[in-house]
């Protein structure tokens, strides 16, 4: 092989959450809150919660959807709201635009539930993320399985689900650099990119990834550089 | 790696170790200095005292200073406290003036230490006004609190306001805790430490002895609390509880609270506890000095349920404890603890003494559902509420403090 091979080099993120002062008690108002609060509110509603305490039972993919379903108990907008794949959307504000739409639509009903006051409010986190070079990489697919393991789970949560969101073709970081292997990784690819991260917790992802690595390529790379 | 750092690896991996020690190098030779108001008793003291080892270990330069004040002061400091969590009551003007004595006279002491420091960390209001003495303050300060702010006095609230707008920034452990303030507000959960005697393995031997020297009987299920003797952790409700309980199940109830120099009102709350335990053999009131960290770990690893039955709480770290001895916990459902007990995962939020009860009766009927919810909560803790993911985001708030960048996604 004349190309020459890039090595995997592991970054560390942190998501730092933020309160924006700006909540919500009503469907109401949190379709108008939606359109003033800051990009990082809408990265940190669907993404930044498998950062912070979760649970993989939990049935609803972004924070809206949950606070529609527990604190309004609206069940059908909750699974409307749910069904949002934000990977598919390159811009944060084309979430927003989504998420405005669908509230919308639902206020022009102007039943019980669109004028319920919640159970609890609704408080739009905005956030910093940090991200950082670290000196952990990996220079062959047989060395990912191990350094995937010895990762951090911010560094996971960055590669793994952030790495989806920052890609047009919606390809975890893993996935991509994988793709300099091509014959000999494209079933591991395939496996991958099936997950759905969002049905599980941070560590069991990383477990689940990890496996999925060891059995395509083994448990060698040890002595990888981490 | 010091020896330390390898009994944290073993607890969270080596990988949270490696990640600690890379952000820390970005903090190399910043001078932190932690204040607050009292060595030992209480949620703060003990992640400072766990804290500030552990950041030392990772080669930070952090020092953690306590104010002083007499019994005035604390009278003081405690109506604030109240104040914020949303008791009714103002501030006398001899009483505001005792609070910026005392906070004046501790500034001057500790002012070679704060005015060069990189970082000061104020925690809760107790020195949240000595800023003011400050006001060529070299570094970043930052106010961090720890009460449940939702619903603060009014009056009380606007005249801390005026000091606490002066920081750079300021923590709190949840959103809904945030104020109206001029500085971004970080939202970060406080956390145990997995390796210190509070929360450390305890054999079964040590266990029972612990019960036995205390006179408890290991011979019926037992019911614990374990917090401060303090309105808002509702000692009386947990009785009313016991008493519904004991009417189907035979079991024994122990209160344990800790001494705290800066608390003034538990003498007042345990004889109200006293009281209505009216003599009642099966229940237990314990006031345990402050440094009981190994009688506290055998007490909650020997439990059968774990209450925290507040109506106020800024986090509930003995929740945090009692998940990591995994125990299912019976919480109020209020400030930090819906952040740590989720309904039927981990343990259950409830609203009323009688809600307690009828959780606590059939966790007792379902051992299965009862040791399960107790697995779910241990990892829960170790994945979200132990010291090293805490320090790991107040380093990285800190390296996050100085960038000029705009932008919300930065590379350090």
């Amino acid at each position: 092989m004349n190309k020459k091979i890039r090595p995997f080099r592991f970054m560390e993120c942190a998501v730092l959450p933020l309160a924006t002062g700006i909540s919500a008690q009503t469907l109401r108002e949190l379709r108008s809150a939606v359109s003033g609060i800051p990009d990082s509110s809408i990265y940190y509603h669907f993404w930044g919660r498998m950062i912070r305490p979760h649970i993989s039972e939990s049935e609803f993919n972004n924070d809206f959807a949950s606070w529609v379903n527990n604190s309004i108990k609206d069940i059908k907008l909750a699974e409307v709201l749910s069904a949002i794949n934000p990977d598919r959307f390159q811009k944060l504000n084309e979430i927003r635009v989504i998420l405005e739409n669908i509230l919308d639509k639902r206020l022009e009903n102007e039943d019980f539930l669109s004028w319920k006051k919640a159970d609890r409010d609704f408080y739009f986190i905005s956030c910093k993320k940090l991200m950082f070079e670290t000196s952990c990489e990996a220079s062959l697919p047989e060395e990912l399985p191990s350094a995937v393991k010895k990762a951090s789970r911010q560094s996971f949560f960055y590669h793994f689900i952030d790495g989806r969101r920052r890609s047009p073709e919606c390809k975890d970081d893993f996935t991509q650099w994988l793709e300099q292997f091509p014959d000999e990784t494209q079933e591991a690819r395939k496996k991958i990119q099936k997950i759905d991260p969002y049905l599980f917790s941070l560590e069991e992802l990383k477990e689940q990834i990890a496996s999925l690595l060891e059995e395509s390529f083994g448990k060698g790379g040890e002595n990888t550089d981490v | 790696m010091s020896d330390i750092l390898k009994q944290y690896a073993e607890v969270v991996g080596q990988h949270t170790i490696d990640s600690l020690l890379a952000i820390a190098e970005r903090l190399k030779d910043r001078k932190i200095v932690h204040v607050n108001s009292t060595r030992s008793g209480g949620g703060v003291a003990e992640i400072l005292s766990c804290m500030v080892p552990l950041s030392i270990e990772l080669g930070l330069d952090v020092s953690w200073e306590v104010i002083e004040g007499d019994e005035s002061f604390f009278n003081c400091t405690k109506i604030i406290h109240n104040s914020l969590q949303g008791t009714a009551g103002t501030l006398s003007e001899s009483q505001i003036n005792t609070y910026i004595k005392a906070n004046r006279k501790n500034a001057e002491r500790l002012k070679d230490i704060l005015q060069d420091a990189d970082y000061v960390f104020i925690h809760d209001p107790q020195p949240a006004a000595m800023i003011g003495m400050f006001p060529k303050r070299k570094g970043k300060w930052l106010w961090r609190c720890h009460i449940d702010a939702s619903s603060p006095n009014k009056s009380v609230w606007q005249f801390l306001k005026k000091y606490v707008a002066a920081y750079d920034a300021s923590i709190f452990s949840l959103a809904d805790f945030a104020q109206q303030l001029p500085h971004p507000q970080f939202i970060i959960s406080p956390s145990i430490d997995p390796i210190c005697e509070k929360n450390i393995f305890l054999d079964k031997a040590e266990i029972l002895k612990t019960y036995s020297r205390l006179g408890i009987g290991t011979d019926k299920p037992i019911i614990l609390q374990v917090s401060r003797f303090d309105r808002f952790k509702d000692p009386l409700g947990v009785i009313e509880s016991y008493r519904i309980i004991k009417e189907h199940v035979d079991i024994r109830l122990v209160l344990a609270g800790g001494e705290a120099d800066d608390d003034p009102e538990t003498g007042e709350i345990l004889s109200q506890v006293r009281t209505a335990a009216n003599g009642d053999p099966d229940i237990s009131i314990l006031l345990l000095p402050s440094d009981s960290h190994r009688t506290i770990n055998a007490l909650q690893s020997g439990a059968d349920v774990v209450m925290q039955k507040s109506v106020k709480e800024g986090f509930g770290l003995t929740v945090t404890e009692a998940m990591w001895k995994k125990k299912p916990v019976i919480g109020g459902d209020v400030g930090g603890i819906r952040l740590q007990i989720i309904n039927r995962f981990n343990g259950y939020r409830v609203q009323t003494p009688e809600g307690a009860a009828i959780r606590i009766r059939y966790l007792l009927s379902h051992p299965w559902n009862k040791a399960k919810m107790g697995e779910n909560a241990k990892r829960y803790v170790l994945e979200n509420f132990l010291i090293t993911e805490q320090l790991r985001r107040e380093m990285t708030l800190l390296i996050s403090l100085d960038g000029k960048e705009s932008s919300w996604e930065r590379w350090i």
